[in-house]
């Protein structure tokens, strides 16, 4: 009995110890729990006071509504609409260099610990740090009176904002989660990257895309393996973290209808999490690739489309060129161009109901309405429709002098002879390059003198004066498939230099902020691919050319790249 | 160690100079920006204006107003919103002798620069009238930072704080290279407009 008494009265004991202990953690939980409950920043919850920080870096708004103010350079006032964080500290919030100005980094990592000093990427450790961690207070204080945490005045190039203590605090707590914990599908050393194909792409295609984008990906891999593998507690930085780096790529092949691959692209994304989308080739309009991208916010570089979106807001897709818009808008810009010359004639605009034929429509018609004319009449042609003189006169009702624009494919070159031989010959005619391929070289001598050619390309190489190879595929290529080579090459060429600029800082948004601070690069297909912050076509030039004489005429140049 | 405390900086001076500062004169210690007296040859070439006129650069510059000349581009992140709301803030102080003076704003971005996206600028910067923006196609432009002095060498990032003075009385042009505030930007153009 005493030992069952000794043992009850241990039991007894040691239970009652292990319930309280138990009772003592749900309290402190539910506790907790309460105060995640009413957890808020300046009076709202965490989910609002991120989108209102967002609102207020991105677009310098406050969440009233109003610009936020500041003054620059000791006596500039300035608006946050006209000076936001986002435009010299970037919006992944990594800073930027431009002419002598350092913007340094802002993100949560960077801001709250101390600035160390740094030689050739190597940490001075003799030396203390150049500023101790930022605190919340601290941080406000820079942002408010330019002071840092040594007591240094910061350059009067960063504005000192004006600011409420609520506003600043929203501030504050976007700023610790700005570009804090790498994008997904990124490690300090590894970066996974997915490539999108249609299942209706031909072979020749897809090859001409994924060959140099695999070989590209041994490669690298195999010059990282000879690189001894860093510790994984050390964070790579800097512009050697590049060389540290493996790469992944994963081919997202979307199957049947396009009304199903935005679910299937949710699907891949759910099972495999990427830093990135890079090249990718589909039949048909990008724009269910691109809403998912924007809407998951993953980076598109250089999709192979030559139906991207058009979009002046959007982020995440960064696109080659506008493609079959961007003849369109070369064409409506060298009409205004010349425009005395056209000032009272006629311009008639037939539209092949294609999505070629559309996309070169809205490209003409916008830029037309933006350099400030009317509508031009337009009239759409139904597959397989012909094209013949009677539709025109219809069009023209009783006119005699008109300017054609025709959006058709080859189909359209018989039509254009016989609509030139008749009472009806138009004064000039504009053709699309890219619709009409080789079948341009074909046209009719008598029509080359009043025909204009959009060329979204650079022309000849050799007049270029320097030459590509591109040893990116065994067998020699040809057509599109070329072009798709061509394009990979380019795609190849800006993700060798950002996996560089981005010294370690695997953040999406930094992808692309890195990109928008390259210079101008030449380009085997384009005349030039330009960058800059938030600009989403990288080539943005299209030559209006004339064919020469002969069977296998010369392009002749009548237009700059780029017209205004 | 201390010889490697005190190595870093000048490394780092002259990496600056060497990357970034080509033949630029620099701003000693001490003075917020660089004056120098500089002659111009000003291409004839036209531009384009963010109305989409065209504009003949040589008679431009030639105005009898005083001619006050920043290289910005629409999508610019660190320098250009300085220079911008310098220029927004000049126009606001000097009030009604805004007549007197011509702000012009050339794209060192013209592939992107189009007329729309620099009026869409302007108005960010509440432009008034007197302060134009302009482009127009590469060559051209690279011609005009050709003659003014104020190449990129096709990497925007590369582009200098610089502002262009000049009156029509006056040969030379004054140059101010640094980020400056108004009342400086002003007193400067009250000595141009004295000569």
């Amino acid at each position: 009995m005493k030992f069952y008494g000794t043992k009850i009265k241990h039991f007894t004991l040691r239970g009652v110890g292990l319930f309280c202990l138990l009772l003592a953690v749900l309290c402190s939980m539910a506790e907790g729990n309460d105060n995640l409950k009413h957890f808020s920043i300046a009076g709202v919850s965490p989910e609002k006071a991120l989108k209102f920080g967002e609102h207020m870096y991105r677009e310098g708004i406050l969440p009233s509504g109003v610009p936020m103010e500041a003054v620059v350079k000791g006596d500039i006032p300035v608006e946050g609409t006209a000076f936001s964080c986002a435009s010299c500290h970037l919006r992944s919030g990594l800073g930027s260099f431009e002419g002598l100005v350092v913007t340094p980094p802002t993100n949560g990592v960077n801001l709250f610990r101390p600035l160390k000093r740094f030689y050739r990427d190597v940490e001075v450790l003799s030396a203390p740090p150049l500023r101790p961690a930022y605190t919340d207070q601290t941080l406000a204080d820079v942002i408010r009176v330019g002071v840092d945490p040594s007591g240094r005045t910061i350059s009067e190039t960063m504005p000192r904002y004006l600011l409420q203590d609520e506003d600043l605090s929203l501030l504050v707590f976007y700023l610790k989660s700005l570009s804090s914990q790498f994008s997904p599908g990124a490690t300090s050393t590894t970066l996974r990257f997915a490539t999108i194909v249609s299942d209706n792409v031909s072979p020749e295609e897809r090859e001409a895309m994924l060959s140099p984008l695999e070989n590209y990906v041994l490669t690298k891999n195999n010059q990282t393996r000879t690189y001894k593998k860093p510790p994984s507690n050390v964070r790579m930085e800097g512009w050697f973290a590049a060389t540290h780096l493996e790469l992944s790529l994963s081919q997202w092949v979307l199957k049947g209808p396009a009304e199903t691959w935005r679910s299937q692209l949710e699907e891949h994304y759910r099972k495999e999490p990427v830093f990135a989308l890079i090249g990718g080739t589909i039949r048909g309009d990008w724009r269910p690739v691109h809403d998912f991208s924007e809407e998951n916010h993953i980076p598109g570089l250089f999709p192979i489309t030559d139906f991207p979106v058009i979009s002046e807001n959007d982020w995440y897709t960064l696109y080659l060129s506008k493609g079959f818009y961007q003849e369109g808008e070369g064409a409506a810009r060298y009409l205004n161009r010349i425009a005395e010359a056209v000032n009272d004639k006629v311009i008639i605009e037939i539209v092949r109901d294609t999505i070629e034929g559309q996309a070169l429509s809205r490209g003409f018609q916008e830029t037309w309405l933006e350099t400030g004319h009317q509508p031009a009449v337009s009239v759409n042609l139904k597959k397989g429709e012909a094209l013949t003189a009677k539709l025109l006169e219809q069009v023209l009702a009783g006119k005699k002098q008109y300017t054609l624009v025709l959006w058709d494919g080859p189909e359209a070159l018989p039509a254009l002879e016989a609509i030139a031989a008749s009472a009806i010959k138009p004064e000039s005619i504009l053709l699309s390059y890219s619709y009409l391929d080789k079948s341009i070289r074909t046209l009719n001598e008598g029509l080359r003198d009043i025909t204009f050619i959009t060329y979204p390309f650079g022309l000849s190489q050799d007049k270029r004066g320097y030459k590509y190879d591109i040893p990116l595929m065994k067998k020699k290529v040809s057509g599109d498939a070329e072009k798709i080579l061509k394009k990979t090459y380019s795609l190849l060429n800006i993700l060798t230099q950002a996996l560089i600029e981005m010294r370690g800082n695997y953040y999406r948004d930094n992808f692309f902020d890195v990109i928008g601070m390259m210079k101008d690069q030449r380009d085997p297909l384009y005349e030039r691919l330009s960058f800059g912050p938030g600009q989403r076509y990288a080539s943005k030039g299209c030559y209006i050319v004339q064919l020469g004489k002969g069977p296998n005429p010369e392009l002749i140049k009548r237009s700059d790249w780029v017209i205004h | 160690m201390p010889t490697q405390k005190a190595f870093l900086p000048i490394i780092f001076f002259f990496l600056m100079a060497f990357l970034f500062c080509g033949d630029e004169v620099q701003a000693a210690p001490g003075e917020k920006y660089k004056r120098t007296l500089e002659n111009y040859v000003v291409p004839d070439v036209t531009l384009v204006d963010q109305n989409g006129a065209k504009v003949k650069l040589r008679s431009l510059l030639s105005s009898k107003k005083v001619v006050m000349i920043d290289f910005i581009f629409t999508t610019c992140t660190t320098i250009c919103p300085v220079l911008s709301a310098g220029f927004s803030n000049f126009q606001k102080r000097i009030g009604p002798d805004a007549g007197n003076v011509h702000l012009v704003s050339i794209s060192i971005d013209p592939e992107n620069d189009t007329p729309k996206k620099m009026k869409a600028y302007l108005q960010r910067y509440k432009a008034k009238p007197g302060w134009d923006f302009l482009t127009g196609n590469s060559n051209d432009i690279k011609k005009v930072l050709g003659a003014l002095k104020a190449s990129t060498a096709d990497n925007k990032m590369y582009h200098l704080p610089l502002a262009i003075l000049h009156s029509s009385s006056a040969n030379q042009w004054v140059r101010i290279y640094g980020l400056i505030g108004t009342s400086d930007l002003i007193a400067e153009y009250n000595k141009v407009l004295g000569q």
